[in-house]
């Protein structure tokens, strides 16, 4: 009796261990030429609720929590790139609802995966976070769609592994942040729809 | 009695430190290229290059340079890494910044941002690229632990070499105003007399002194005329 309860207990105390992670910390607003148009945001509850679930060999169960930092990003960065941008629901809108606006972005994430010492063999912690950016027009059809990938690292010996892991999450964020903010107005779609609305933007190339 | 007991220890203590510290040897050189000169109001951030391998720049070196910088004889005004890149994101970040001085001219025609830099007082940006491996390691040493006591045996010894460069660039003038680098050696031992004796060379440490005390010198000091 005494050496089942045992048992129990180990199995679930062996069930019980993981790392839940919380990407904490502030990021900043971007310094961009902002784009003189008004759009509306599409933030889905999968963007917005974002969490990564792994189940790690010898390690337990990671349970790292990005979109609400994701959320609280996006709105800062889309308000620095844009004249305005307000959350709208999904097209097709009214055109109560899609007054005033060029277009619609939706961004998703697609891939998240991290590194830790104890898989990698290397010294830090590493993240990585795919987006899909997608721009629609009021009626839901893609005018432009491009993906993006963040990537943020940390040393092992900084933190421990929860806080390192939302560290270098955290950095994957930024980095992720910061292609979209300069990179945007380099995708061919996005050229195209800025030429519609009667704007000429130069490219870092150019 | 007293006096001769206080001197006794004191030679113990001093024979004690000599002993736990090894030797490293460390050699600095400059490449000046402009006149320099740092004025009241102006300010000098320390930024470490990154990259995606195990081998960037230590976070512990670019904090150890900024302590340098802003202590002592002649401190200067810094701005931390964070606050730089916050203002100046997203320019300033692993995959974006400027690999050269002569990226600057067109970053600074980016809106916002030459105002940015004017904000944070930044007139010197340096740029230290480096890091501090270990070369060759040896010996033996263990330790064991039973119930008649324990102790420690042996000897061991580690190598490292501290190699690092600082960049510097002027952004009132867009341009290079020189390079600095220090390079330090030194060689770590760990012996076991029973206790384990550790006898450290830190010449990450040293490369960080010998590069913030030259760096401070070549912006104070402006030997080339223009």
């Amino acid at each position: 009796m005494l050496l089942s309860l045992l048992a129990a207990l180990s199995v679930s105390l062996i069930a019980g261990c993981g790392t839940s992670v919380a990407v904490k910390g502030t990021l900043p607003t971007p310094v961009v030429r902002q784009i003189p148009l008004h759009v509306g945001v599409l933030y889905t509850s999968e963007f917005k609720e974002f969490l990564h679930t792994e189940r790690v060999r010898e390690r337990g169960t990671y349970k790292i929590d990005i979109g609400q930092q994701n959320y609280s990003f996006f709105q800062r960065l889309f308000e620095a790139m844009f004249v305005e941008s307000r959350e709208v629901s999904a097209p097709p809108l009214s055109s109560k609802d899609s007054k005033g606006l060029a277009g619609i972005i939706v961004p998703k994430i697609t891939k998240y995966g991290f590194l830790s010492p104890h898989i990698s063999g290397l010294k830090f912690y590493s993240a990585s976070i795919q987006y899909h950016m997608t721009i629609y027009d009021m009626d839901g059809v893609p005018l432009a769609e491009w993906d993006v990938v963040g990537y943020g690292k940390t040393p092992s010996s900084s933190f421990g592994e929860g806080e390192a892991l939302g560290e270098a999450t955290m950095l994957a964020i930024r980095d992720g942040g910061a292609r979209i903010a300069m990179e945007t107005v380099e995708q061919p779609g996005v050229r195209k729809w800025l030429s519609s609305n009667g704007i000429g933007i130069e490219s870092r190339a150019d | 009695m007293e006096g001769k007991l206080f001197l006794i220890r004191s030679l113990g203590g001093m024979a004690c430190i000599t002993m736990l510290s090894a030797c490293v040897s460390s050699r600095i050189e400059e490449n000046r290229q402009t006149v320099t000169g740092i004025e009241e109001g102006e300010a000098l951030v320390i930024l470490g290059r990154a990259s995606y391998n195990e081998l960037e720049t230590e976070e512990s070196f670019t904090n150890c340079m900024a302590k340098a910088m802003s202590r002592g004889d002649s401190p200067l005004a810094l701005v931390t890494e964070k606050e730089f890149k916050d203002k100046l994101y997203p320019w300033f970040e692993p995959r974006t910044a400027p690999t050269s001085a002569d990226d600057l001219t067109d970053l600074f025609a980016r809106p916002g941002v030459a105002e940015q830099v004017s904000n944070t007082k930044v007139r010197y940006l340096a740029w230290i690229d480096g890091n501090t491996v270990t070369i060759d390691k040896g010996g033996s040493f263990s330790c064991t632990l039973s119930s008649f006591g324990g102790g420690c045996f042996g000897m061991s010894y580690w190598e490292e070499d501290a190699s690092y460069q600082a960049s510097i660039w002027d952004l009132k003038n867009l341009s290079t105003a020189g390079e600095i680098s220090a390079d330090a050696n030194g060689t770590s031992y760990l012996a076991g007399l029973v206790v384990p004796i550790p006898i450290m060379a830190r010449p990450g440490s040293a490369a960080c002194k010998a590069l913030a005390k030259q760096l401070k010198e070549f912006l104070i000091e402006s030997p080339v005329e223009s």
